[in-house]
Parts: structure tokens; C-alpha cells; sequence
């Protein structure tokens, strides 16, 4: 039965969210790679990168003259009421200072400023709120504008730095402040000034996706890419970050644009050839959402020089929080363009070897998220070439698969699920259901991995649950000798197909119908 | 809506018809409703008969359901294949819009059981439009429930509710698409506060009234459908809103499942219903966002763990206990597991939890004495719906994942407990020896199982003294359900089963066959039918393959068959068994293995023929019915072969009831009317009784062939007359007559496989000097329809076809026939559709039928030898070799699967679909048994050419093989140890 008695194809997904999904049977999208982000978001932003959002600045930036003025110059944190009416009261002194006139009103006006900002960034909890109220917003934009001093306008772009950092109706009430905000990030203004006012607008950026679009709209991109180009390392670190979360989406415009800007990509590759983790951090990230969010820029990404720096940045730190967006970016560049299992990670090459033990390190952490992502770049390099799967399938990785295909959370299950079925067929071209590789197909059940898949199709996750139905089929299919339908018997697989027997969802049911059907209906038992 | 007062009346007087008692006063009544159906503003005037309170209400429900059906049937759905042929019949896009407009509050208005009804049409518009073409429908029914909200009013939230969760039941089993989420965002955007407003507004409600059941009724069916709202809006992510109000959601949840209600509440079944939604909940969220979950994870289960050890009046705590141990299993099969890791934890789950959900309950006694299909469908099959014993099973090997020796010692004590307790009271404790067993086989080790299992006992020991004994005691037919649960251990175990031993329980268990109690019997059944299916894995000396043979053989169960057999007639006559499938089955299968002679014969057929005759008056059950010819096809197919003075005695008893299928037209049995009939055909002698010659003029109908699930059937059956008597076949005009059939099935797609059958197999059987007059006419007639139709499917058809002319009859008759139609026609189709098409043939014996033709024409057609057709050979080359490479590539799998790829689709719930008849024989032969391996005949047919005429075939074969299959051809040399010189 060529055609005719195959599971009924799943409807053709979307190529933003397929797997490179070799063990599909069906004979739809053999090759499509699943991207990591959904076109369309249901859930929350990741918690990983909303942790690191929105940022408060405690201390002057570095290359400021001010460091040495601020040692000994504490807040003291009194009672939550002093600080509120410390707070009342600089705002007061600050719209003060603006209408005073003459000598000593420059230096009047900075010093209101910078009992703000003290107030600002040296309290544990910034008094963002009163501040607000007290009118310091409209305030500040006025000393935002343009040929004010430098220190003028990197106190009062700090001031408003913390206040972004505030609460979501906080950080909204800069929308007034935006566009001079923005005005300064540009080449006209002192690195400082800049980087200051790039901290600001990555808070605002930080909060959703609304000030996002507002950002955009108002030219945020371009003055912080070109600052991402600077020399001096926080500067460019600061302004990786606000790009990152300028960047976020869900709106592909932005990456699309940034990543046309000349100079960027030999920025990205500087920064992660720098010994500072920090920068690479930010820069790292970057990348996740170029990957994320646009064709192009994967594939200007993978015939860079990236793809080596970021595995062996995967390779050689112990510091998670690098560690996470390497391995995203990585997971990126693997599932969207071809080209990268195709001719970056060619089996042989040693990148292609750094990259398997980095991923390996990764699947061996306790930290759930790298479990995840290695997971899940592992299964897209799976899809690829015979040679792939059989690097990886004689590789440490199959056994750690297995394991967690036991024993992870739901998450991760599924994504060595995905792997471990990738490693066991080859596509057969666009029209036929996948070729089973028997050898890998028979060790990896042999090493315990069957219970697994037949807890998938049990899952409540519709997705897992057909993961599991596709694997049982390959094991009846193409378990030597026969035997598949009956290791899928012994372990209750028949009991977990049944319960599709009227379910709702008819490419399932159809599926599993035809499965026991097939291999446990009439003709089972006959010769 | 406006529609006349005097059109509702009329449409009132036609429904108040329906259902008179007078039939013809009803048939006018269905008539004039049916007839208006087509008009415009049909759909409307039912809503609007549905809704008028000045209508009777009969006449208003039956328009409801009308009304339903209607839009059931007739909205328009978007239909990606048949864009055109949907719109005939569909409701008028007007009517839709003023339904779409209306139905919501017409819905909220009307009485509860045309609520109901008009919910359902929602549902169905709602299928096809929402969101995307019915964007005021969210809103509204927001704004609605606020309405109801205000005032207090549950009853219309309730309605409301439930309309909503029909719209959302979508996002619970659908696959993860854009598509999805783009409408799940919508309705999250639309519905998610709302629905928090209410699940918390009526909570507290909850919380402060008194405790009048009938006031809270409506309370609880609030809260639950708010529960399976979340469920749905759940399904495909976490959404962001309900992350950020988990506290909320999860605090009441944790309430009512720790909040006992007053008894006459709880008596009433809403709490446990409303829990029991929650723990679905509780399931979802640990199974998927367990992340996020984690930290509420303690508490329920503690709460969810209380619960199941509270005592309760609720008439619901069965499904509630379901869906509880499954939210327990999933944590003990998580990364949590360890919170159950500790010997007392562990403990508990066992004496409180697993061991009371084990025993018998009383509505398992109810449901083994008065709906039999239903027990064995939960009890043994495993179905969707779990019973509460395999739930509380699934825990402990959920528990064992982790910490198997800990379950396994607690398992073990707690089984000679319930032993010990049955043998101190065997009259009062069967429960407990019941649960013993239920328990052993629960987790058991399968034989050459990777996991799951968890050995208890000592099973052989186990067997020994405690199952043997109750299939060998004298009060056999006592305590029912506790034998079920033995033959149940029976099947389970059965491949541990030495053989001799099993044979020698044989006889004790066929005496359950006969058990009055339906599950008892039908247990008995399985078993046997189990048994005799079981293989033994044969290692192959020296090699690593393994062979499969089955361990019951006839020689071994033949001398029991006669009682089995007998056992089994006596079964199908108790109540309710009549067509009891199970029965059937096991009968296929002994009459398919065991040999069986004399009077048991004629018994046995009678007997089939006879219930054949029954089930004709109302077939309603396929599964009894596909066993039931199997066993008719077993019986003729063993015993008329052993002794063929029986055929007489078949055709005696099986003509009436077969004549009777076709002359009434029971069309889901034709394809076994046909198989049974070719089985006859065959084992009968010419000349054919003047019946068979009837049949075969059947054979000779249009209409007979129009049913594409009857055509492999049929072309068993002309088949099995071609070899019979294929002088016949010139007779009478027959020959003629099937090419007309022939023309008309080839001229539709739809049909054109059958057309493609039907001459196969008249080549397959019929000499060329009966075929030769009319072999140009089918040409022709193939040409021409291939000017219009050149799908994959049909070409290759005809390559096929074409090849086994070839094989037949020769490559000579091959081209000089089609040159016929027309000069050098032969050459054309061979380059435009032979050579193009060879590389995509499916199947094995079709492959090796084309490569064979196609090389035969190679070596020694004069047209293909000439030089001028050096490239046309090359090529023809070229695609043969393509094509064996494409085959290597696709591996063993395809093969097996090709050579019946077109006669074989099983569909489960048939309606007319061709079913093959295992015992009746097998439908393909191999018409080229001389040629073993078609490349070994590729290439030393190559080198016997070339050596005629050396040098030759060399350059071509240079110049016209695509490189890579040049290569593959040397391997293939290479292996076969041949030469192209």
C-alpha cells in the first residue's frame, strides 16, 4: 500500500513553525526547518530575555569624569516617606531651576538634576513613582533639548533612564520624551551623551512591543545600530542591548532593516571575537533576533563568520548567561537556513565536531533551558544528510536523548523526541513516506527509547501526541524482522493508540486508525 | 426577520404532521417540507417558527431540529477542493446573514430544549464562520454576559457559556497552525477577562449563598463550563493573560476541590462535575506548563490527594477519581516525581488511593450484566474513556517508572494480601482475588519489553495455583466476573504459555464459550482466537534474521475444533450475542486453521448461511459481518479443497443467500458476494451449472462495474471464469460486451482503474487469437482518451497495460497492433509516455512487469533494434535503469506494500468499501515466475545483444545514458558478472 494506507498527512505547517521534520511521513515539507518564534505569539515574551528587559542605572558609565565626585555620596535609604518627600522636592528644585536666570543658573540647574538622578539610582526602590507625579517627565524633555551641555543632557538622560525602568505605565509616560531621546543617540552628540540616551531607549523598547513600533517609527533603529559600530566597548554593549530589545518583533521591518545597515555585521563579528563576555552577551542576542525574525539575515549570517564564533563561544564559557544566547542564535541559524547543516557543519570538518560536543556540554546541564535549545538544535542538524545523523546517533548524544526523552519535562521531551525521530529515516524524495534507517531505528529502541514515545502519544499536547504516533509507525514499519508491532503491543502502544479512536481531531484519529488497523487488524496474525 | 404569520402557521400544520400516526398524512407533510427546503427564507422561517411563543411547542422543537440539520447540511463551508459543486445546495448568503444576526438572542430566549437544538446550529454556522466571518459574534455574547452578570441571572450566563465553549472547543484537539493562533488571539483578546470576571463573580457567589441545591445547580455548571473554557483557550499555549492571573484562577480552583459542600449538594453530582473539570486543568497545566505550575504543584496535590480519600455521597466521584490519579500520574511521572518518592508517601498512594479504585465497584457489576459491548470495550480493549481500576494502575507503573523495586515490594504484599483474603472467605472475597489478578496483569512484564513492567510475582507459580484452579473448578459458572478477569490473564500471558500446557487447558476453557454471561463468553473467545494466532520467533542459524512461525498448527488443535466450533454456534444463539463479534472471530479463525471433515462441515455451514440470511434483513454490525464471510470464505476454502464433492453442498446452500444479496441490492455485501462466488467458481468443475452462467451475464452489467469497492471482487471473479472457461468467453457476444463496459468505465477518472482491472486481467487470461479482433478497437480507444487525460496515473496504467501485452503476447504483437491505429504510433508513445513515465511505475510486480517488457523490447523488438532508433533505445535504457535505482533507493518497505496497493483499503465503519477476504485466497500472481530478478535479466539479456553484434551498443549507451545511471548500469554489470562488449 504505497499511498493508500499511510497515516493521512498533517495539514501542511507553516514553515515558521515546522521542525526540519524528516520523520514526518507525510510527503509534505521534508526540509522545512521550524523557526523558533511563532508569527504569532499567544503566550508570554520569554522570561529569559524579560528579565533583563528593562535595566536601572546605579553608577555614572564608564569613561564618565563624574566617578570620582559620586564615591562616599550615597543615598542614605531612610523611610520610604523621606524619600518620597526628598523626591517631591527635587522635582520642585529642578522646575525651579529652569526659570532661573543668569550666572550660576547653568550650575544651579545641574545640581537640581543630579539630586534627582541621585534619588533616582542610588535608592533601592527608585522613587519613579512620585517623580512622575511630581511633573519631572515634562521637565526632563525640556532639558533634553538641543545645545544643552553634555552634562546637562547625560544627567537628565540618566534621570530618565531609571524611570523607564519603572513599572509599564512608568516607562509610558517618556513617550513625550522620545524624539530627543532619539535626536541624541546620533553621531552629533559625545559617546556618553549617546550611550546614556541608548540606555533610555532600551528601557522603553524593553516594555512591549507598542513602544517598539513608536521607537521605530520615530528612526530609533539607525543612530543605535551606528552606535552598536563603536569602539569602546560599553557603548557598543549598551547599545546591543537596546537594539536587541528594539528588535524583539513580532514585526519582521526591523531586523529586515538592521540588518541592511552597513557595518553591523562586521560589528557582530568583532564583538564576539572580543575576550568581553559582557559585550558578546549582548551582541549574542542580537543575533537571536536577527535569526529569529528574517531570512536575509540568516542567510548573511551563515556564510559569515558567525556560526564558528558562536559554537566555539559554546564551547569554551561556563557563563550561562552568554551561554543561552549562543546557543539560541545557533539553534536559529540551524532550523532557518539549509546552507548551515549543508555546508558549515559538514560532517568531518572539526566545526562540525565542536559544534556536536558544545551541544552535547549543553544537553548535559542542569540548566533546562540550554537542555532545551541544544534539544532542539540537535533535532534540526538530525534532519539533515545520512552522514548527520549518523555522527550524532554514534555520538554521547543519543544515550542523553533517550534519557530525557524518560525523564524531562514536557518541553524537552518533545524536542529529543523530534531527534531521536530524526535520526532514525531519511526523506525519500517529495512524494514518498521517509526511508527508516534500521540500524539507528532498532539501537535506539533497543536503549530503552519506546515507553518514551508511547507516553508522547498519551500526551494531552496534540503535537507531541502525532510525534509519538509518527515514531510508533516507523517502529512497525521498520523494526527488523517484523517485530515492530509487536514491541509496540508489549508496551501498552495499542492502548495509547486507542485512545484516538474517536477523537476529534480526524488526521489523528485517521492516523491511529489506520495504524491499529494496519498492524493489529485483520490480517495480523496471518501469514 | 420578518416572515408572514401565515407561512408559520402553514410551516406549524406541516411539523404537527410529521408526526401523525397516519403514514401517508406524513409523507405529504416530509414532501411539502422538503419541496419548500429550496426556497429562499426557508432556514429563516424555521428560526423564526423555533422562537414564536404563540406556536405550539412540539411543532417549535421539531423546527429546531430542522433548523439545525439545515445548517448542518447547508451553510457554506470554505471548501479548498470543490469550490463550485458546494454551491448548489448551500443556504442563501442572505438568509446566513440575518441567521448570523438573530440566532444568539433567539437562543437565549427560547425554552431549554429548543436551546438546546438551536446551540447545535450555532455551533455548526459557528464551524465554518468564526471568527473570521462573524465578527459581531464574540462581542455579543460578551456583551450578553455582562447583561447577565448584572442582574444576577446564571441560567442566561449558563447559555452563554456553554455557546462559547462550542466556539472554543476547536483550539483543544486542533494542530498548532498560524491559522489557529491568529483565532485564538482573538478570542483571548475578546473573551479572557470577561471570563475571569465571571469565573470570580460567580465564585464568590458561590462562596456566600446558602446551600439550597436547587439554587446551586446552576452555580456549579457556571463554574465548570468557565473551567472547560480555560481548558480550550489553554490548549495550544499558555496565553499571557492567563500566566498573569494564574493566582486567581488557581486559588478557586484549590477551593473546590478542597471545600466539602453540604451532602445534599455534594448528592447532587455539580461539584464533582465542576472538579473534575478542574483536575483536567490541573492535568493540562502540569503536563505543559509545568514551569510555571511548579509552584502551586504542592498544594493540589495534596488538595486532589484529599480528595480522593474523602468519603462522598456524590454519585460522580468515579469520573472525578478518573481524572484525579491522572493529574497524580503525571506529577509521579515528572521531574516532580519525588514528591511520592518516600516509603510512607508511597505507601499511602497505595492503601488509599490505588487499592480502593481496584476493586469491583457496583456499577461495574451493573455494567457487566446489562451493557456487555461497553464493558469489554473499557475493560479490555482500553478505550477513551479510562475505567477507574486501569487509572489507578497506571499510577503505580507511573511510580514504578522511578522507584521500581519500592512498588514492586508494596504490590507484592498487598497480592497475597487479597490471596489470603480469598481463600479465608471464597464465597465473600471473589472481589479481592479479582483485584489480585487485575492487579498482576496491570504490571506485568511483557516478554522482551524495554520498561513499563513491573514483575510481583512469580508468574508461573501464579499461574499455577491461581488461574488454572478457576478454569478448572467444578462451579465454572459461578462468580462471572472473577473468570472474565482469569481469561483476561489468560490472553495476556498467553505467549508464556508453554504450548502442550495450553493445549491441554483447552478443553476447560472451550466450556467457558458457553458461559451465560456475554463478557464471560466473549473473553473465552478472544482468548482462543488469541491463542491460536501466536508465533514463535525462529532464529535463523548463522544469520541475523528471524523468521515468525506460528506455534498452533492444524494437526495440533484439530481434534478440539469440533467442540470449539460447537461451543461457539451454541454462543451466538444466548441473547445479545447474536452478533457478537468476538464469537464470529474466533470462529474465522479456527475454521481458517484447523482442518475440519463430515458432518461439523455441513453443520457449520448451515449455520452461517443461516445467520448470513439474518443479518441480510438489516446488516448494522461490519465488524460480525466481514468475520462472518471470512468464516464461510475458511470453510469452503479448507474443506472444498480437501474433498470437492463438497462444492455441490456450497453452491446448495450459499446460492440462495448469495442471489438474495444481489437481487436486493445489499450493496455492502457485494465484494463478498463476489469473492465467495470466484471461490466457487474456482473450486468447481466445467461445465459451469446454468447459475454460474447466470452470475456471469451479472459480470457482463455496466452497473456491476460502476461500484468501484465491488471491482476487485469482480475481477477475481472474471478471472476465476477466464480460467475456467475461456471459450466462453466468444460466446453469446460476451467478449463485445465487456469492451463496452470497458469504454465507459476508462472515459471517467474516477473509474479508470477498474477499466485498466478489467483488461489486465482479460490479458492475463485470454489467448491472443481471442483478443486479436478487438485489440486495435481498445488501443484506439486508449489513444484517444490519453489526447485528453495524461495524469501520472493514467499513463502509467497504460504502460502497464502495454507491458503486459508485450510479456503476453510478445513485443512483435505489441507494436504491429498499435501501428495499426496508425504508422509508427508505436514509436510516439514510446518516447512521448513509455520512456518519460517507466521512471515512476509504483509497486513491485508492476515494476518487474515493465522492466522486463521494456527490456524484451530492448533486445528484441525489430523497431527498437533499428539503427535510427538508437537514441529512443538509449533512452528506454536509461529509464529502466533510473527506475531500479529509485527502487533501491526506496528501500524493502515500498515493496511489500506495492503489489496490492490497489485492491486493498480497509476502511474501519464501512460504508461500501472493498474488503479482502483473507481466506479466501490471494488476488495477484506473478505472471513472469520465469524471471527471478529483473536486473540480472536487464543486463545478461544486454550481453547475450551485444555479443551478437560487438561495439555496437557501446557509444549508444556513451551518448544516451545520463552518467550517473550509466554507472549504476556497470554496477549492476559488475554484480550480475556481465559484459556489454
Amino acid at each position: 500500500m504505497a499511498d493508500g494506507n499511510n497515516p493521512a498527512p498533517p495539514p501542511a505547517a507553516s514553515p515558521l513553525q515546522s521542525h526540519r521534520y524528516a520523520i514526518k511521513s507525510s510527503a509534505h515539507n521534508t526540509a522545512a526547518s521550524r523557526r523558533r518564534e511563532q508569527a504569532v505569539a499567544i503566550g508570554k515574551e520569554r522570561r529569559e530575555a524579560l528579565m533583563r528587559a528593562k535595566r536601572v542605572c546605579r553608577t555614572p558609565l564608564s569613561g564618565s569624569n563624574e566617578s570620582a565626585i559620586e564615591d562616599g555620596d550615597m543615598v542614605i535609604d531612610d523611610e520610604k516617606e523621606g524619600l518620597e518627600t526628598r523626591t517631591a522636592q527635587a522635582v520642585q528644585e529642578l522646575k525651579s531651576s529652569l526659570s532661573s536666570q543668569g550666572k550660576g543658573a547653568q550650575k544651579k540647574k545641574i545640581e537640581a538634576l543630579r539630586a534627582l538622578r541621585r534619588l533616582l539610582s542610588q535608592s533601592e526602590v527608585p522613587p519613579i513613582e512620585v517623580a512622575i507625579k511630581a511633573g519631572a517627565v515634562p521637565l526632563l524633555v525640556q532639558f533634553l533639548s538641543f545645545g544643552s551641555s553634555d552634562e546637562q543632557l547625560l544627567e537628565t538622560a540618566w534621570c530618565l533612564t531609571n524611570i523607564a525602568a519603572g513599572q509599564p505605565e512608568e516607562t509610558k509616560t517618556l513617550l513625550p520624551a522620545l524624539p530627543l531621546l532619539i535626536a541624541h543617540l546620533g553621531e552629533k552628540s559625545s559617546t556618553l551623551v549617546a550611550e546614556q540616551c541608548a540606555w533610555a531607549v532600551g528601557n522603553v523598547a524593553g516594555e512591549g512591543s507598542d513602544l517598539r513600533s513608536t521607537l521605530l517609527a520615530q528612526g530609533a533603529l539607525l543612530p543605535l545600530a551606528r552606535l552598536m559600530l563603536s569602539n569602546k566597548g560599553s557603548t557598543a554593549r549598551t547599545a546591543a542591548w537596546a537594539l536587541s530589545n528594539l528588535i524583539k518583533g513580532p514585526d519582521p521591518k526591523a531586523v529586515n532593516e538592521l540588518i541592511k545597515i552597513e557595518g553591523v555585521l562586521n560589528a557582530i563579528i568583532r564583538d564576539l571575537e572580543k575576550a568581553d563576555e559582557e559585550l558578546a552577551t549582548e551582541v549574542a542576542w542580537v543575533v537571536v533576533y536577527l535569526s529569529a525574525l528574517s531570512e536575509k539575515a540568516i542567510s548573511l549570517i551563515v556564510r559569515s563568520h558567525v556560526p564558528q564564533l558562536l559554537i566555539a563561544r559554546l564551547l569554551a564559557s561556563e557563563n550561562l548567561q552568554l551561554l543561552i544566547p549562543v546557543l539560541r542564535g545557533l539553534g536559529n541559524l540551524v532550523a532557518g537556513d539549509g546552507y548551515m547543516v549543508d555546508s558549515v557543519l559538514i560532517v568531518g570538518h572539526s566545526i562540525t565536531d565542536q559544534a556536536l560536543s558544545s551541544l552535547i556540554k549543553c544537553l548535559k546541564s542542569d540548566n533546562r533551558v540550554l537542555r532545551k535549545e541544544a534539544s532542539w538544535a540537535l533535532s534540526n542538524i538530525a534532519a539533515g544528510s545520512f552522514e548527520h545523523k549518523k555522527l550524532i546517533f554514534t555520538s554521547e548524544a543519543t544515550p542523553l536523548l533517550i534519557h530525557l526523552l524518560t525523564s524531562a519535562q514536557f518541553d524537552i521531551r518533545k524536542e529529543a523526541a523530534y531527534t531521536l525521530g530524526n535520526l532514525c529515516v531519511v526523506s525519500a524524495g517529495s512524494t514518498d513516506p521517509p526511508n527508516i534507517i534500521t540500524e539507528h531505528l532498532a539501537s535506539i529502541i533497543n536503549g530503552g527509547a519506546l515507553p518514551g514515545f508511547v507516553n508522547l502519544v498519551r500526551s494531552a499536547d496534540i503535537e507531541s501526541a502525532r510525534l509519538g504516533l509518527q515514531f510508533l509507525e516507523l517502529v512497525m514499519r521498520g523494526y527488523p524482522n517484523g517485530q515492530g508491532p509487536a514491541l509496540v503491543e508489549r508496551q501498552d502502544g495499542i492502548d495509547a493508540m486507542e485512545r484516538f479512536q474517536f477523537h476529534e481531531n480526524e488526521a489523528m484519529r485517521n492516523m491511529a486508525n489506520g495504524l491499529v488497523d494496519k498492524y493489529f487488524g485483520e490480517d495480523y496474525g496471518l501469514e | 426577520m420578518e416572515v408572514p404569520p401565515e407561512m408559520l402557521d402553514a410551516l406549524a400544520g406541516w411539523f404537527a404532521q410529521t408526526l401523525s400516526p397516519d403514514a401517508a398524512a406524513r409523507r405529504a407533510a416530509e414532501q411539502s417540507l422538503s419541496s419548500a427546503a429550496s426556497s429562499p427564507g426557508f432556514a429563516l422561517a424555521l428560526l423564526a417558527l423555533a422562537s414564536s411563543p404563540r406556536h405550539d411547542l412540539q411543532a417549535r422543537l421539531a423546527a429546531s431540529v430542522y433548523f439545525k440539520n439545515e445548517l448542518r447540511r447547508r451553510w457554506p463551508k470554505p471548501s479548498p477542493d470543490s469550490p463550485d459543486d458546494a454551491s448548489d445546495n448551500n443556504l442563501p448568503a442572505t438568509d446566513c446573514a440575518i441567521v448570523k444576526t438573530h440566532i444568539l438572542n433567539l437562543l437565549l430566549t427560547a425554552p431549554p430544549l429548543i436551546q438546546s437544538q438551536l446551540s447545535e446550529a450555532l455551533a455548526a454556522a459557528a464551524a465554518a464562520d468564526f471568527p473570521a466571518k462573524w465578527d459581531s459574534l464574540l462581542p455579543s455574547i460578551v456583551a450578553s454576559l455582562g447583561t447577565a452578570l448584572s442582574t444576577g441571572d446564571v441560567p442566561a450566563a449558563n447559555s452563554l457559556l456553554a455557546a462559547a465553549a462550542s466556539l472554543f472547543a476547536r483550539f483543544r484537539n486542533a494542530f498548532d497552525t498560524n491559522t489557529l493562533r491568529i483565532d485564538l488571539k482573538y478570542c483571548l483578546e475578546g473573551f479572557a477577562a470577561p471570563l475571569l470576571e465571571v469565573f470570580l463573580s460567580t465564585s464568590r457567589r458561590l462562596h456566600s449563598s446558602a446551600a439550597n441545591p436547587l439554587e446551586l445547580r446552576p452555580v456549579f455548571d457556571c463554574l465548570r463550563l468557565c473551567s472547560e473554557i480555560f481548558h480550550s483557550l489553554n490548549s495550544v499555549d499558555l496565553p499571557e493573560f492567563f500566566e498573569d492571573h494564574m493566582r486567581e484562577w488557581m486559588t478557586e480552583f484549590r477551593a473546590f476541590l478542597t471545600t466539602s459542600y453540604p451532602p445534599p449538594v455534594e448528592a447532587d453530582g455539580a461539584p464533582d462535575a465542576l472538579r473534575a473539570a478542574v483536575c483536567d486543568n490541573l492535568q493540562l497545566y502540569m503536563e505543559k506548563y509545568e514551569e510555571e505550575f511548579r509552584g502551586y504543584l504542592k498544594e493540589f496535590v495534596e488538595a486532589v490527594w484529599g480528595l480522593l480519600m474523602a468519603p462522598t455521597v456524590s454519585p460522580s466521584r468515579g469520573q472525578l477519581a478518573v481524572t484525579a490519579i491522572r493529574f497524580l500520574t503525571t506529577v509521579a511521572e515528572s521531574v516532580h516525581h519525588a514528591l511520592f518518592g518516600t516509603p510512607d508517601a508511597m505507601k499511602q498512594i497505595c492503601d488509599s488511593v490505588v487499592v480502593p479504585n481496584l476493586r469491583l465497584r457496583d456499577e461495574d457489576e451493573e455494567s457487566f450484566e446489562v451493557n456487555w459491548v461497553e464493558y469489554v470495550r473499557r475493560d479490555a480493549e482500553g478505550s477513551d474513556t479510562d475505567t477507574l481500576r486501569r487509572a489507578a494502575c497506571r499510577l503505580l507503573r507511573g511510580l514504578a517508572a522511578n522507584y521500581r523495586e519500592q512498588v514492586a515490594a508494596l504490590v507484592s504484599a498487598q497480592v497475597q494480601q487479597m490471596l489470603a483474603a480469598y481463600a479465608a472467605d471464597r464465597a465473600n472475597n471473589w472481589k479481592e482475588k479479582d483485584a489480585a489478578i487485575y492487579l498482576v496483569i496491570a504490571l506485568m512484564q511483557k516478554p522482551g519489553a524495554t520498561g513499563g513492567g513491573t514483575p510481583v510475582v512469580d508468574m508461573e507459580s501464579f499461574f499455577a495455583s491461581v488461574i488454572v484452579p478457576e478454569l478448572q473448578a467444578a462451579d465454572w459458572q459461578s462468580e462471572p466476573m472473577l473468570k472474565a478477569t482469569v481469561l483476561r490473564f489468560l490472553k495476556e500471558f498467553k505467549d508464556q504459555i508453554p504450548k502442550a500446557t495450553a493445549l491441554a487447558l483447552l478443553p476447560s476453557v472451550t466450556r467457558f464459550l458457553t458461559h451465560e454471561s456475554n463478557v464471560v463468553h466473549s473473553y473465552a473467545a478472544i482468548f482462543i482466537e488469541n491463542l491460536l494466532i501466536t508465533k514463535d520467533v525462529v532464529q535463523v542459524p548463522g544469520a541475523s534474521v528471524v523468521t515468525r512461525t506460528s506455534r498452533y498448527v492444524a494437526a495440533d488443535i484439530s481434534s478440539f475444533a469440533q467442540q470449539i466450533i460447537q461451543s461457539l454456534s451454541t454462543a451466538l444463539n444466548y441473547p445479545d450475542s447474536y452478533e457478537n463479534p468476538y464469537l464470529m472471530k474466533c470462529l474465522m479463525r479456527v475454521l481458517g486453521i484447523a482442518t475440519i471433515a463430515g458432518q461439523i462441515v455441513h453443520e457449520i455451514t448451515a449455520r452461517l448461511v443461516g445467520i448470513l440470511m439474518e443479518v441480510c434483513n438489516n446488516p448494522k454490525n461490519p465488524d460480525f459481518n466481514h468475520y462472518l464471510f471470512e468464516s464461510l470464505a475458511a470453510v469452503i476454502g479448507k474443506a472444498g479443497e480437501q474433498d470437492p464433492a463438497l462444492v455441490p453442498l456450497f453452491e446448495a446452500s450459499l446460492f440462495p443467500v448469495l442471489q438474495r444479496i444481489l437481487v436486493e441490492d445489499i450493496s455492502e455485501f457485494w465484494p463478498y458476494a463476489f469473492q465467495i462466488f470466484a471461490q466457487l467458481v474456482n473450486l468447481s468443475q466445467p461445465p459451469l451449472s446454468q447459475n454460474y452462467m447466470q452470475l456471469f451475464g451479472v459480470l457482463l452489467s455496466n452497473a456491476t462495474w460502476d461500484r468501484p469497492p465491488c471491482v476487485p471482487a469482480l475481477v477475481r471473479l472474471l478471472r476465476a471464469f477466464l480460467r475456467k472457461i475461456p471459450n466462453e468467453l466468444n460466446q453469446e457476444g460476451r467478449l463485445p460486451n465487456i469492451l463496452v463496459i470497458f469504454r465507459s468505465l476508462v472515459s471517467r477518472a474516477s473509474t479508470e482503474d477498474s477499466a485498466f482491472y478489467m483488461l489486465n486481467t482479460l490479458v492475463q487470461n485470454v489467448g491472443f487469437d481471442t483478443m486479436s479482433p478487438h485489440i486495435g478497437e481498445i488501443w484506439s480507444t486508449l489513444f484517444t482518451r490519453l489526447q485528453t487525460r495524461q495524469a501520472v496515473k493514467f499513463v502509467n496504467s497504460l504502460v502497464v497495460l502495454m507491458s503486459l501485452v508485450s510479456v503476453k503476447y510478445g513485443p512483435g504483437v505489441l507494436v504491429s497492433s498499435v501501428d495499426t491505429v496508425q504508422p509508427s504510433l508505436f514509436t510516439t508513445i514510446l518516447q512521448r509516455f513509455w520512456i518519460p513515465n517507466l521512471k515512476l511505475i509504483k509497486g513491485s510486480l508492476e515494476i518487474k512487469l515493465t522492466t522486463v517488457a521494456s527490456t524484451k523490447l530492448l533486445c528484441e523488438s525489430a523497431v527498437l533494434l533499428d539503427a535510427a532508433a538508437a537514441q529512443t533505445w538509449g533512452k528506454l535504457l536509461d529509464s529502466i535503469v533510473a527506475l531500479f535505482s529509485r527502487t533501491d533507493q526506496d528501500g524493502a518497505q515500498e515493496q511489500n506494500d506495492g503489489a496490492d496497493a490497489a485492491d486493498s483499503q480497509r476502511t474501519s465503519g464501512y460504508s461500501v468499501s472493498f474488503v479482502r477476504l483473507q481466506y479466501a485466497g490471494k488476488s495477484e500472481d506473478d505472471l513472469l515466475k520465469e524471471v527471478n530478478d529483473p536486473k540480472q535479466f536487464l543486463v545478461t539479456s544486454l550481453a547475450s545483444l551485444s555479443a551478437q553484434s560487438p561495439g555496437r551498443f557501446g557509444p549508444v549507451i556513451e551518448q544516451h545514458v545520463d552518467p550517473a545511471n550509466k554507472g549504476a548500469l556497470l554496477q549492476l554489470c559488475a554484480a550480475y558478472n556481465a559484459n556489454i562488449v
